[in-house]
């Protein structure tokens, strides 16, 4: 009986002929297809844009936002990232010229990539936006956006961080809101009495736990770098807002599993009543379920010892990068975009607030009283990471969420170290990524 | 004549396009990346510039850092924990389901469990069980009048977690080395050590530890590289805190690239941490060479 082609011995040709479908195959795979995400356009002659979006809320605003991108007239690959290692994706797009044309990010991601000269100014668009009437920042926004003279984003959206507190466990232990440090210290003891911790942390990698502490910091009127941006951690003001902490520490209002916690920890201790407070973010009540988030209520900026009020904000902005294959329909996409970006809130699909006056004039942010409180009393005081600069700039991302920083915290809820040991140990940390100009 | 160099040619050609592909890959993936990453570690490098050239002032300034010095002091405990904690209890465990025992293969099959299961999953079921005081480890501890049992919220506690945790990861895989290498040992050199009168401990001691000398060095050494390049188990437990205390080498070389955003220092760590490595692994293969049957 003759041999099948199925039963012949596998001869030297048949491998080679198999290895080189098996290698042109991906090759073949990789030249098909189209973008998942991209608008339909009659105006072929029309490049399309990329814009790339941070996860601001659950899955349904990546589900929202990639929909209204893809809804704008000319064609717009809308694609979304993830916040892990988002700082290499972006680095190794942009190095490989498959970088988007516009983005959402960090805070000052806008700053470290316009250092190294990848961002296109975004001084046209602001000045259309002024044209058309659409700047209507609130104060310090866009002066935040300045480096080297040039608008490098457009603010978008606020990240202020609040004191919340559970209505009812302060009554429960017989405590009124804080007003001030000296209630502060009083209203945690009387919480301690009940068995809840009174001042909530997470300061595992990754966490917010810095917020907490820097807005203490910027509460007593200083802040940890000078107008230059440089470093400068251990002076007076910080040393006795670092002991406020250490106190609350050692007294046992924050608890000492929180050197490890993540945010959903902490989060999920504010909801069950194991802190009764926490400076955190506005989407507080959103970790909720509906029925107890009336208990949840934000009090007024605290005023430290010396008469200052102060908190922590993150301002989220939209930067346009150098290669895009139109920098005009960039700016066109945007200009609308920044419009119609109001529907997150609308829907309330993200965590923070709006930046722009007539988005906080919204019925949707104004029939939430945690949202009035925090955009009329906590934003006019609130001051960004490098405060005491005016601005951003590009050694922030570094800094935020850097080693630095997270082992400040722990230290602190280690109570392990005097507050100069820890501001000191800091400022070293901070001078390792921040070059002495 | 002719005809055979003609077929030899022909094979040498076969193996070479066969070859072609994983080399040129070798290269792509590799070398490549290998050559660039050494340039960045003598610049100042950014995620998106190679920067100035620095000379080897990333390394003297690695090398000058207190908590790089910290880091490598965690590294050599962390993988002697991993390595000969984990040979002790895989050892230990190969030797008894060597006796008949009820259901060994499905005990078997369960003690791979923590090798199979993704990293991911079992460093987070980790700090579930001891992260906060709702979870179950610091619970039983405060009802057993231990403490708060918080074991991550201390630094030495947290240290000693993470390397009971590394241990937990590595004994199956010592287990299977060391069953493997307690099979090909003939059974009449267990009745030859009992005719001369060896009790069950000299039997292990003096003929069956020297007998599997080399597949446990070997394993000693695969175990070791893997636990000095091992980042998840110790950034999803612990992220290196609290306060550094359970970074090792590659956590910090992680932390200096991309939380520091000082690529060239991370690189020139890196390095340094893998020429120890290679001249640790050259020492180790000349003992495994020397050791014999």
């Amino acid at each position: 009986m003759s041999e099948s082609t199925f039963t012949k011995p596998l001869s030297r040709r048949i491998m080679l002929q198999g290895a080189g479908i098996a290698a042109l195959t991906p090759l073949l795979a990789a030249c098909s297809g189209q973008p998942s995400s991209v608008s339909t356009s009659t105006l072929g002659s029309i490049k399309p844009i990329t814009y790339w979006d941070m996860s601001w809320g659950p899955a349904e605003y990546t589900k929202r936002a990639e929909a209204l991108v893809t809804s704008f007239k000319n064609p717009v690959r809308y694609q979304s990232i993830p916040w892990a290692n988002y700082l290499e994706t972006f680095a190794s797009a942009i190095t490989s010229k498959t970088g988007p044309s516009a983005s959402t990010g960090a805070g000052a991601q806008a700053f470290y990539f316009a250092e190294q000269g990848v961002i296109a100014s975004a001084d046209n668009l602001i000045a259309q936006m002024k044209k058309n009437g659409d700047a209507d920042f609130l104060p310090g926004m866009l002066e935040n956006m300045k480096f080297q003279g040039h608008y490098v984003a457009v603010p978008w959206m606020m990240d202020v961080r609040a004191l919340y507190y559970r209505k009812s466990l302060l009554e429960k232990a017989g405590a009124e809101p804080p007003t001030d440090w000296d209630s502060l210290r009083t209203t945690c003891a009387a919480l301690k009495k009940i068995g809840s911790y009174g001042f909530g942390m997470a300061c595992g990698t990754g966490t917010h736990g810095w917020h907490a502490v820097v807005a203490i910091i910027v509460n007593n009127g200083e802040g940890l770098f000078t107008k230059d941006g440089q470093p400068h951690c251990v002076t007076d003001r910080n040393v006795e807002a670092v002991e406020f902490l250490l106190e609350l520490s050692k007294s046992g209002y924050i608890d000492k599993a929180a050197v490890s916690y993540t945010n959903d920890n902490v989060n999920a201790d504010f909801v069950s009543g194991h802190v009764g407070m926490v400076i955190n973010q506005p989407s507080m009540r959103s970790y909720f379920p509906a029925d107890t988030k009336d208990d949840v209520l934000v009090t007024d900026p605290l005023v430290g010892p010396h008469g200052d009020k102060g908190t922590l904000i993150g301002i989220g902005n939209i930067m346009m990068y150098k290669e895009s294959p139109s920098i005009e329909s960039t700016e066109q996409f945007l200009l609308w975009y920044m419009n119609e970006m109001r529907v997150f809130w609308q829907k309330g699909l993200v965590a923070t607030l709006p930046v722009r006056k007539s988005f906080l004039d919204m019925p949707e942010i104004k029939s939430d009283p945690t949202s009035v409180a925090i955009a009329n009393k906590w934003q006019p005081v609130a001051r960004i990471l490098g405060y005491k600069s005016p601005a951003l700039f590009p050694q922030l991302n570094a800094v935020d969420g850097g080693v630095a920083l997270q082992t400040f915290t722990q230290g602190i809820v280690q109570a392990k170290l005097d507050a100069k040991g820890l501001l000191t140990q800091l400022q070293q940390g901070l001078e390792k990524i921040i070059p002495a100009k | 004549m002719r005809q055979s160099g003609k077929v030899i040619d022909g094979q040498r050609l076969t193996w070479a396009a066969m070859v072609a592909p994983t080399v040129v890959l070798l290269i792509l993936v590799n070398i490549i990346p290998l050559f660039s990453a050494v340039n960045s570690a003598f610049h100042n490098s950014t995620l998106l510039n190679t920067g100035e050239f620095v000379g080897v002032q990333n390394f003297s300034e690695a090398l000058a850092d207190p908590a790089f010095w910290s880091a490598v002091r965690f590294t050599v405990i962390f993988v002697a924990s991993g390595v000969f904690g984990g040979w002790i209890v895989g050892f230990a465990l190969a030797l008894t389901l060597r006796s008949t025992l009820f259901g060994k293969s499905a005990f078997r099959l369960l003690l791979l469990l923590p090798w199979v299961v993704p990293i991911v999953v079992s460093a987070r079921s980790w700090n579930f069980l001891t992260a906060s005081q709702s979870s179950l480890i610091p619970q039983l501890f405060t009802h057993l009048g231990w403490g708060d049992g918080l074991l991550l919220a201390d630094p030495t506690t947290a240290a000693i977690t993470v390397c009971v945790y590394k241990i937990w990861c590595t004994f199956p895989f010592m287990m299977v080395m060391a069953a493997s290498a307690l099979e090909a040992v003939d059974e009449s050199v267990y009745e030859a050590s009992v005719l001369d009168g060896a009790g069950r401990w000299q039997q292990l001691v003096w003929v069956v530890l020297p007998l599997v000398a080399r597949p446990t060095y070997i394993s000693w050494l695969l175990m070791g590289i893997f636990c000095v390049n091992d980042f998840p188990t110790i950034y999803l437990l612990t992220g290196g805190g609290p306060v550094g205390a359970t970074t090792t080498v590659v956590v910090y070389a992680y932390q200096q690239m991309f939380q520091n955003l000082q690529l060239g220092q991370g690189v020139a760590i890196a390095l340094i941490m893998t020429v120890v490595v290679a001249l640790v692994a050259v020492v180790f293969y000349r003992q495994i060479r020397r050791a014999h049957v």
